[in-house]
Formats: C-alpha cells, structure tokens, sequence
C-alpha cells in the first residue's frame, strides 16, 4: 500500500499503570496543568489516562491496568458530527482535530465511545516562569477548543519533513518519530509505527497477534466497528481461562 | 486597493482554477497543506533543538537523561538510550525536573533570616556577603575543637559533589551524614553480613522466570523502578518466556496490583514466611543440598518449628500456599528471591531480609543469570574514597544527633538539599533541637520545613543547570559513573554575580577558598573537580568512551551522558553461605492502648516521593496509580471496614497513633476515606509527600504528613526506624471533602463479562 498509515500497539501484559506515559504526553504537549479544582470538576485534561479495573474480591482480587487515548479509528464516530469539519481524516490515517475550526460544540466528544476528547473549559494559565519549559511545537489551546491525543503530530512531521530533506526514509522504532509516551513507557508496553510497512514492528506484532492463530491482539470495543489505530494485545493470566470459557 | 464584485468573483473563480490545475498537475498533497488557509497542527514549522545528556536524581539510583534544549530553554526530557541503568526510558519524576527548574517558587538569590528562628522572613543578601558569613562564622568555632561542632546532612550519593562536600566537612573535622526518608538500612546490613557486598546488587529481572518480591514495591519507588520495570517488560512478554511474579506483602501496592500471585502476609511476618519456605525446600530436598546442609548448620537449626502447618496462623498465609510457592520457586531455573521497603521496616526487620535473601542460596541465584548480580566498586580513587567515607544514618543516629543538637553539642549544621525535619518522625524531635544549634546553612532551591529553621540559605543550581558525577545506588552489575551537565545555564543568571544560584559545590569551595583552606581538589571549580574526575577515567584506558587524547574523551563523556564499562564485573565467586537465623523475633509495635487499632503503613508516593516533588504540579496532579487520587493525602482502608465504621469516600478521618495523643503539639493527621477493595482489614495505608508547613504555592498546607505521627521504634540490631510498627487509631471528624481523583472523570469503559475492556488469556507459550 502507498503511504503511512499510523498504529499503536499496547501489550496490557506488560504494563505496569505508572503513569509516566501520561507525565510525557502533558510536557510534550502543553496540556494545562490539572490543578485540584479540576480534579473535582471532572474536568482534568489527559491525552492518555490510565485507567484502573477492579475485579474479584478481597482478598482474590486483582488490579487492572490499561492505557487508553484516541484510537484513531478509520471511522470515527467523531468525525462527521463535526459541523465545521474541526476534525477531519488524514492521508495517514491520523484523526486529527483543527483547533482553530474548532467552535466548542463538543458534539465529538459526546460521540466518542471511547472517552478521549477534552475540551477546554477554562482558559490554560501557568505561571510566567512555566512558559519557559512548553513546546513551541503545539499550539497551546484556549478556552472553548475540544482537544485530543494527536500521536504526537509534531513528531511525525518534523521527522518526515528531515527524511524528505536528507532524502532518507522515516525509520521505524526512530525515538524522534515515536509519541512521548512510548519513549517513556519503562517496560516498552507502547509500540509506534507505520501499520502499511510490513516489516515495522507495529506491522509485525498486528499480523501475528491480531491476524493470526493464538495472538492475543484485539481492538477496544471492537463491535462499535469504528476500526482503531490501536491494537491492544490481551493480559495475561493464569487464572483467566475460567472467566473466558464462556466465550 | 478598491475591489468590485466583479473583479472579486474573477479573482475567486482564477484561484479555484489555478487550484484544479495545480492537483491536475500532480502538486504533492503536502505541498498544498502547507498553504492551506487554517493552521492546522501538521503545519507548524518548528524550530532547531539540541539535545544534552544529562543524569536525574529523581530516585536514588539515577536515571541517564537526554534533555530538549531550544534557544536556550529546556523543554523535555526523555531517557538516554545509552545509560545502563534506564536504557532510553524514563519515570514521570524526571520528566517533571524540567518544572524544578523553572519553578516559580525557587529561591533566587541567598537569604538571610529576619526575625526569629523559624518565622519564615528572609531577606536577599549578596552570594560574597553570604559566603563570607558562612566562612567568619564557621572560623569562630573551628578552633573550638568540640566533638561533632560542624555536622552536614546531605543526599547519600557516591559523586563528586559528594566528594567536595566529604573534603570540606573533614577540614572542620565534622560529620557528614547521608539521610533517607525511608532508610535502606536494613538492606545494606544483610547486603554486607550475608554476601560480603559494600553495594546494593543488581536484580536481573529480565533473565529470571520466577520473581519472589517481599514488601519492596519495586515497579513503583523502591530503589531503581524503572530499571525494574525494563526488566519487566522483558520478563513478561520478552520472547523467551513468560516469568511469575510472585509479591508478598500486607498492603496493596503498585507491585502487588501487577504480580500474578499477590500474597497478603501480617505485618513484620515477612522473614518468618521466608523461612517456611526454605523449609519447605530442604524438607523435600528441592534446592541445592549442600546449601540447605549450610544453612541448617548441618542440622543444628530446627528447620521444623517453621513448617507450613505451624507458622500458617501466625503468618496470615494458608500452608498450601506456602507450600505450592516453595516448591514452584524451587523448580524453576532462574529463580530469584528479594525483599525491602516494608519487610524491612519492623523491629525484626534485619532478620526478615537475612531470610528472605538466604533463600537464593537454596536456588543458586547469586551472581548468576536471572538473580542478584553483584555491582563493583567505583572505579576511580576519587569516587572511592567517597564510598569508604559514606555514612548513610540509620534512625539511631539522627537521635544521637538530636541529642547533641539538644546538648548544644552541634554548633553548625549544614543541610544539602535534603529535608530531614519534614521526613523525620516528630517523637524524634529534630526540628525542636534545631532552636538549640547556632547556625543552620541551608542548600536549597525551594523553601521546605528544614530551610525554613535555616539561618541563612544558599540557593543551589537544579539539576539541569549543575555539573556532576553519580554512581548508581544499585548498579547494573558492572563499573558506571553518569555525567551531569548544565543543559541550559542557571535561571537566575540575569541577575547577575551576586544573586542567583550556584552549584552548591562551587558554593562550597568558595567558602573554602575564603578561609583559605585547601581542600585538595583538581581545579577551583566545580566543573574542573568534575573534569578531573573525568581524566582519572581516561587514564583507566577502558571502557564505553574510547579517544585518542582528554579533550576528546571529555566529549565523548557527555555527549554519551557517562562511562562505563561492562567488563567491569564481580568476579563469579560464590559467597560462602551463612546460617539461617535460628529465631526471628517477633515484631512489636506501638500504638494506642484499649482501643481498636489499625496497622498503619506509610509508603512512598509514585509522584511526590516521600515529600522532595510537592512543588511540582505534574506530581500533584499526576494520579496514584491504584487510587488515582492527586494533590491531597489520603487514606487506604478496606472497603469492608469501612462500611462497618460507617466511612464513605471524601470523610475527613483523624488518625492518632501514640505519638500523636501523648504530645499535645500533635493531634494526629487528618486525611480523606479512600475505601479501598484490596487492602487487608486490619491495615490503613497513607501516602508520604504532602503536609509541608512551608513551601511554595503548590505544596504548601496541602494534605498530611504521615512521617509526622510514626512512632520511634527500632530494629536494635541496626537502629534502622521500624517505619511499619505503628498502630493507629481512625477517629470520624464530621467533615467531608471531595478527594480530588482522576477516576470517574471519565464514565468507566467497562461493560459487561461479554464486552471487557481489559481481555485477559491464559495462554502464551507459543514457540
């Protein structure tokens, strides 16, 4: 296939839930900061947030880890609600939103099944000395703007346009085209790549895991058939055979 | 310029046409996104970016950064590729060093205290005019010739800041101390009495198939986590098997939540478990025999009185449970048994450690793939010397320290960066004795409960604006030595030479240079010292950075972010085994008498630590990761018992321990319900890092500190602070306060058995 197609893929086998992936994502992408009043407004700002499941009983229970952030799904429920095209497809299958289109309907967040989109209630503010440490590379989003995990657009585009410069080829696995989370991520739970580049390990990992015989891959509420970006590959456990028999 | 209608319309219907034409031509889709009209975010044309190794102190074994520097301001941080102990990844604690530096609440320039000790008024004086009291003041007592007069608290690192300070205390013939919150003691003593080992070892988390944890909740804050969390990821889903992880412990922790086989224990009943299992290994003759024949004494041990069926009641563990571990740990070929953190911090918890190490004997995992790799010593005299003279202070010396700050014994106290009057239980009483000691200098960048007693404080560069050197706490198993680099220069710079900041060992050397004191050091500043150090490695002719001539090899040093060399390894000797203890105490704690009490564990926060990042929002609000509580202090207690107290989520609860009620300067803490599913019953669990009575803006007057109401017991064999044996007592104040939390912010994803959001499979093993 021609171009790029960008995927993700989340081995919940190995993560932890430390959060560092989420610490990474607000210092790249100048998410404000989540003060205490947010917190209890429910309105906290986390690209990629990682959620915890409770299952058993004391003392037979478990923890559950999982990190969820847009899945860039191909068919976005979150895209044709938009009536000013805000957010909108691209050609490497990136969901991507237009903030300065955007007019804060937030018709796209009501329609994500997966609960990433956050809108900006309040207008971000840091003290004058934390400006020093944003990215000049992102826009900082005002008050009114619906915002969401970009796999770190900037990455991507700052890496092709040197390939295309040096007259090289983006690499898969390169650090400065990976999302800040996957190069935080300590147990390598979060692998980046171009999904049409058979021999990328996203690529790798989809066709074994996903397509084939025994993976453990699967898309997140896969029967909405929005068809993510983002393949998880299933926790393993011992214990796990009793709960799926029923499958 | 005036435009009809007519001549606007043309100039549309000229555009569209000019645009078909262009697409009919083939004009790349990319070319045409960079003209459009609305910014999108593809579009932004970003600027050139430098990047710098450097190395973070976010955990006592630091991580080797690379940091994001744009026209001069740094702007992330990522893991450096290259440094053995985090290899290209990073834990949010060094992310958030970019807001240590451009924090708003740092000091910029040196203090003096106005008014009273204690009352927080300061007034900016010039860094000669401080650097010259410090050196009048210091010479007055030097001659005094007391015992301990000068007496400095710092980090406990092995460095050459480390290095400079150690010269500096020896010219006043002081005492240096290292201070951890939560002391690693313990460890280090059964580290040295049963492996012969000065240093921490490596845990080789990747290469083993059974991990058996007691108590140290090391995916999370214990020692070097995101060197454990590589290994994990590698241990999990590394290709070459799947690996067991099996986590002992009596609280929830980040660990436990991700073990496969989480086993509550009692309190303090960690070593007696321990043995069991060794008992269960040499009944059934599945370890190695000859090391069960040492361990037993040949024999002279009753190995019996800790049979599964015996010590199950007392343990809290079901003896098929011990039994089933036991022998699974036995039969797999890379085993590797390890405990800390909680299993240490009782009355026994010297002798809890000793068993729970002593089980790798059985199993053949030391110094040997897949189980406890031994670190070398540091390879230059330098940093050797360092090591020889590190004294890290267990809780029986910061009472002997009190007691002479009491005595009036202490006659200066110099405080680097470390925060002992917050950390310290109150029953010890430091902050009180520090109204006794006539000068306090404090190296700090930020306000905290020990500058605030200061009488002067000297404002040290960050990280990210200093030079310096770290050997890792705990190693990779082989020779290491991280370079630090300013990646951008200090904040403060604009404020020109006598104000702003400065490496606290340049401050150090100036003060010494003032005196006239030489203090043997390679170069007048700190950077030379660091240089120095640099050439002693080159003149070693080994390791990671190779070059013709020093220049070179300074280069390559920091453009690579240090030196190592992995040849450098302890030899494959085996320590000689030692015997088991024959009995383990049991462990005691206090608390209040004749009412229902709980155990009280207080564990080290992922984010703010055990208190050192509460200025730093992105700790604040970053979510615990079991609760996913931010910016308050909360309490862990079993759902169950909650609902019998009548305790919902948001209750402002009271928790008194002995020392709380028998002294009336304190009252307990006071902290919101988190009714927790997973904490056992008899157990509450309170977070370390909030509760400071000083600090900036978002740190300040936020939560409790539960290193304030801990009791002062010991482990006697070590002095180390039994920080576990605590009782509590939980008082329902009618309050309620919502606990800021980042769950439920958004509505749970989870629907039913059919749909799992988290799939889970038993199966793997496909090769």
């Amino acid at each position: 296939m021609d171009g790029k197609k960008w995927g993700m893929v989340v081995d919940l086998d190995k993560c932890t839930g430390c959060q560092s992936c989420v610490v990474a994502c607000q210092s790249e992408n100048n998410i404000p900061i989540n003060d205490e009043p947010l917190f209890n407004q429910r309105r906290a700002i986390e690209w990629i947030r990682v959620e915890r499941y409770w299952e058993g009983e004391f003392p037979n229970i478990k923890a559950r880890f999982i990190p969820v952030f847009c899945q860039q799904c191909d068919d976005a429920p979150c895209e044709p609600v938009c009536p000013v095209y805000a957010t909108y497809h691209n050609s490497e299958g990136l969901n991507v939103q237009v903030y300065n289109r955007c007019v804060g309907t937030r018709f796209c967040a009501n329609n994500c099944p997966y609960q990433v989109r956050f809108f900006n209630f309040w207008e971000p503010e840091w003290p004058e000395s934390f400006h020093n440490q944003l990215n000049p590379d992102v826009t900082v989003r005002s008050r009114g703007i619906m915002e969401k995990c970009t796999f770190c657009v900037q990455r991507i585009r700052r890496t092709s346009r040197d390939a295309k410069k040096n007259g090289t080829s983006v690499e898969d696995g390169d650090r400065a085209l990976n999302p800040a989370c996957v190069n935080a991520c300590p147990t390598g739970t979060l692998v980046f790549g171009d999904l049409n580049d058979s021999e990328s390990n996203v690529a790798k990992l989809t066709e074994s895991e996903l397509h084939g015989d025994h993976g453990r891959g699967y898309h997140l509420m896969e029967d909405y058939g929005t068809n993510p970006s983002v393949i998880y590959l299933k926790k393993v456990d011992e214990d796990a055979e009793l709960e799926e028999a029923h499958h | 310029m005036k435009l009809t209608r007519r001549q606007f319309i043309t100039g549309v219907g000229g555009g569209a046409l000019g645009a078909v034409l262009a697409a009919a031509c083939g004009v790349p889709e990319d070319e045409l996104l960079m003209q459009s009209k609305v910014g999108m975010p593809e579009d932004v044309v970003t600027g050139l970016d430098n990047w710098y190794a450097t190395i973070g102190n976010s955990y006592s074994t630091g991580e080797g950064l690379v940091v994001r520097v744009m026209e001069g301001r740094a702007k992330k941080i990522e893991g450096n590729v290259d440094y053995p102990i985090n290899r290209g990844k990073h834990s949010a604690r060094s992310e958030a060093l970019l807001q240590d530096l451009y924090n708003p609440d740092r000091i910029k320039a040196p203090m003096a205290r106005v008014g009273q000790r204690g009352e927080d008024n300061w007034e900016e004086i010039g860094w000669s005019d401080a650097m010259s009291r410090v050196a009048h003041q210091l010479e007055q007592i030097k001659d005094a010739r007391k015992n301990r007069e000068v007496v400095m608290v710092t980090n406990p690192s092995v460095s050459h800041a480390a290095l400079v300070a150690e010269r500096f205390i020896s010219a006043y013939r002081g005492t240096k101390i290292g201070y951890e919150t939560l002391e690693n003691t313990n460890l280090r003593h059964v580290v040295k009495d049963l492996f012969d080992q000065d240093r921490l070892p490596d845990i080789d988390i990747e290469n083993s198939d059974y991990v058996l944890s007691f108590g140290a909740d090391f995916l999370n804050t214990w020692i070097s986590p995101v060197r454990y969390m590589r290994g994990y990821g590698e241990f999990r889903q590394g290709g070459h098997h799947r690996g067991k992880l099996v986590h002992i412990d009596s609280r929830f922790s980040m660990t436990g939540a991700n073990a496969d086989e989480l086993i509550y224990v009692e309190p303090g009943r960690e070593g007696l478990l321990a043995l069991s299992i060794a008992q269960v290994i040499i009944d059934e003759g599945l370890g190695d025999s000859n090391a069960a024949k040492e361990l037993t004494g040949d024999g002279q041990i009753d190995v019996g009185q800790w049979a599964p069926d015996k010590v199950a009641e007392i343990v809290g563990v079901e003896a098929d449970t011990i039994k089933h571990v036991a022998r699974e740990f036995a039969s797999k070929d890379h085993p590797v048994a390890f405990g800390g953190g909680l299993a240490g911090a009782h009355t026994n918890g010297k002798s809890n450690l000793t068993a729970i190490y002593s089980l790798n004997y059985l199993v053949g995992s030391l110094n040997s793939s897949g189980g406890l790799i031994f670190n070398p010593a540091p390879p230059t005299s330098d940093l050797q010397e360092v090591e020889d003279n590190l004294k890290i202070g267990s809780m029986s010396d910061w009472r002997d320290l009190v007691r002479d700050m009491e005595d009036g014994k202490v006659q200066a106290l110099l405080i680097d960066g470390v925060d002992p009057a917050y950390g310290l239980p109150e029953a010890i009483g430091f902050k009180e004795a520090t109204y006794n000691v006539p000068l306090i200098f404090s190296f700090a960048n930020t306000i905290n409960e020990t500058s605030a007693m200061a009488d002067l404080i000297l404002p040290c560069n960050t990280v990210l604006e200093d030079w310096g050197t770290s050997v890792p706490m705990a190693g990779p198993g082989y020779q290491v030595v991280g370079f630090q680099q300013p990646v951008v220069r200090p904040f403060f710079e604009d404020r020109g030479e006598e104000l702003g900041t400065k490496s606290t060992s340049d401050a150090l050397m100036g003060i010494a240079a003032n005196l006239e004191i030489d203090l043997g050091l390679e170069g007048s500043t700190f950077k030379e010292v660091v240089e120095s150090g640099a050439k002693q490695l080159f003149e070693l002719g080994r390791g990671s950075v190779k070059a013709g001539d020093f220049r070179a090899f300074w280069t390559g040093i920091l453009q690579r972010g240090g030196w190592w060399d992995t040849t450098s390894i302890v030899s494959s000797i085996k320590p000689s085994v030692k015997q088991l203890p024959e009995k383990i105490s049991d462990p005691e704690f206090t608390g209040p008498d004749g009412v229902k009490t709980f155990n009280l564990i207080p564990f080290s926060s992922s984010s703010l630590g055990e208190g050192e990042n509460a200025h730093l929002p992105w700790m604040q609000s970053m979510p615990d990761p079991v609760t996913s509580a931010t910016w308050q202090t909360w309490i862990e207690i079993n759902i169950k018992t909650a609902e019998e107290l009548d305790i919902t989520e948001g209750d402002v609860i009271r928790v008194l321990s002995a020392q709380g009620t028998d002294k009336s300067s304190t009252e307990g803490i006071n902290v919101l319900a988190y009714p927790h599913p997973a904490i056992p019953p008899g157990v509450v669990s309170i977070p370390i890092g909030q509760g400071h009575t000083h600090g900036g803006r978002y740190s300040k007057g936020r939560g409790a500190n539960v290193m304030s109401i801990l009791g002062s017991k010991l482990d006697e064999q070590t002095g180390s602070l039994a920080w576990a044996a605590t009782k509590v007592k939980l008082e329902k104040v009618d309050e309620w306060k919502r606990l800021p939390k980042f769950e439920n912010s958004k509505p749970d994803l989870a629907r039913d058995s059919e749909h799992r959001i988290i799939k889970i499979t038993p199966i793997k093993e496909k090769h």
